[in-house]
């Protein structure tokens, strides 16, 4: 049977305030993440550095997969062979590359860049079933954090140019910290229709290696009863040396 | 009771403060002996005047804190020393901090900070009493305050992490260990399997 991947929820739902109220700050959506014409997102003027992961060593292995397109193909990050950067994780490169019953392909891109869409954030945790959240405050709460990773995937119909490109937010995992000792890891999230891929796995690792590249030591997180098992297969413990989560008067 | 006759304007000295176990300094029984301070927004155990009648000074910025003596007081109480300078990065980056210093030695004798994303969620990290002033709610007056300025903000998830020996000092404060089945986890890296 294989094993049904569960979303992956660190901050749980139910310590969200269940009550949408006037946000603190006045931020305006439109100021912070103006909606480009059309696209659905907007770049930030960052650099992107961007990775492709075919060596021939995989072209191999892939096209015998081809055929079938269930099976998926999870590569982890690449490490270049020669050069100074070895074992470097670029902010942004492809996970998976596969080719669709219709002739389309898909790259699945990871990046930890923290280019998102609020909106597209927002209709992703719709997707998952979170309780709304003003979009200001999840705008400020991603630009407040360390680190913001996502999982894009973009879909290209075949035989096109770039130009016709799709490019859909369905991952996406973030941690705050204080620059120095200790980041914690929230909202981590994955599309249900990309669930059961080993892509909320991929993402969380690679936040990690991210993470740990920055030099921050120290990594938690808080889970839901139900991921534990997937935290502590990706390295985490629960309550080390019996140190315990707590929560301030939390709503259940 | 033995605290009701140190009460005077004058600090204690640091040997009065130095409680063994049957030492019964009650943080109740600050509060009880408390100068009647005009009725504060928020009701802490010690108000901020009784901590100022008893010599101590209470900062919600990193002005004038000594990481030096902070680092002190770290490694007294159990944590790994750590390099100063990142210590200052983290504080630099901390969304709020809470100290108290002692007015006859100038020297901080409580800490906490909490970190977070400055609308949902926080963490509070790092508190710390000086073990010669431990035992009379100077703990608990950092805290209540620390979490009462994260409240202000809007912040209603406020979390940390608690060694299991101080678990009792959390819950009177309104903690609750693992709510809900939620478990507190931390990446270990030999942990991982593959």
């Amino acid at each position: 049977m294989p094993s049904r991947y569960l979303l992956a929820v660190a901050a749980p739902s139910s310590l969200f305030p269940a009550l949408s109220f006037d946000s603190h700050g006045q931020l305006s959506n439109q100021t912070l993440f103006p909606r480009g014409s059309g696209q659905g997102f907007v770049r930030a003027s960052r650099n992107l550095k961007v990775y492709r992961l075919k060596a021939n060593f995989w072209d191999t292995i892939r096209s015998g997969f081809l055929k079938n397109n269930t099976t998926q193909i999870v590569d982890p990050p690449p490490t270049l062979e020669e050069g100074e950067e070895a074992q470097k994780l670029p902010e942004e490169f492809v996970l998976i590359e596969r080719t669709l019953p219709d002739g389309a392909t898909e790259e699945i891109l990871f990046s930890s860049g923290g280019d998102v869409d609020v909106y597209d954030l927002q209709s992703l945790c719709d997707k998952v079933g979170w309780p709304r959240r003003p979009l200001s405050k999840l705008a400020a709460a991603l630009k407040n954090s360390y680190m913001v990773a996502t999982l894009h995937a973009i879909q290209k119909s075949p035989g096109s140019s770039d130009g016709n490109e799709q490019k859909k937010l369905i991952g996406m995992a973030r941690a705050t910290s204080d620059h120095a000792f200790n980041a914690t890891i929230w909202d981590v999230l994955v599309d249900p229709s990309y669930q059961g891929q080993g892509l909320g796995k991929a993402l969380v690792e690679n936040l990690i290696r991210a993470l740990l590249q920055r030099d921050i030591g120290n990594i938690s997180l808080f889970a839901d009863s139900k991921v534990v098992e997937f935290y502590q297969n990706l390295g985490f413990e629960a309550d080390p040396e019996g140190i315990k989560g707590m929560f301030w008067y939390p709503k259940y | 009771m033995l605290f009701r006759a140190t009460i005077s304007r004058t600090p204690f000295s640091a040997a009065t403060l130095r409680l063994g176990p049957t030492a019964a300094l009650h943080p109740r029984s600050l509060a009880v002996s408390a100068s009647a301070a005009p009725a504060a927004a928020t009701s802490f155990s010690i108000s901020d005047a009784g901590l100022e009648s008893r010599g101590f000074i209470l900062h919600r910025t990193v002005c004038g804190l000594n990481l030096d003596q902070l680092n002190t007081i770290f490694v007294a109480v159990g944590f790994p020393k750590r390099d100063p300078d990142k210590i200052r990065i983290a504080l630099e980056n901390t969304d709020s901090l809470i100290w108290i210093q002692y007015e006859k030695t100038q020297k901080p004798v409580a800490f906490a900070r909490a970190t977070g994303d400055g609308v949902f969620n926080a963490i509070i990290w790092d508190v710390v009493v000086d073990p010669s002033f431990q035992g009379i709610g100077l703990g608990k007056a950092v805290m209540e305050r620390l979490i009462d300025d994260l409240v202000e903000r809007g912040i209603t998830n406020v979390a940390l992490y608690s060694e299991p020996r101080v678990l009792g000092f959390y819950r009177p404060l309104g903690f609750v260990a693992d709510p809900d089945g939620i478990r507190g986890m931390v990446y270990s890296r030999k942990q991982k399997k593959k």
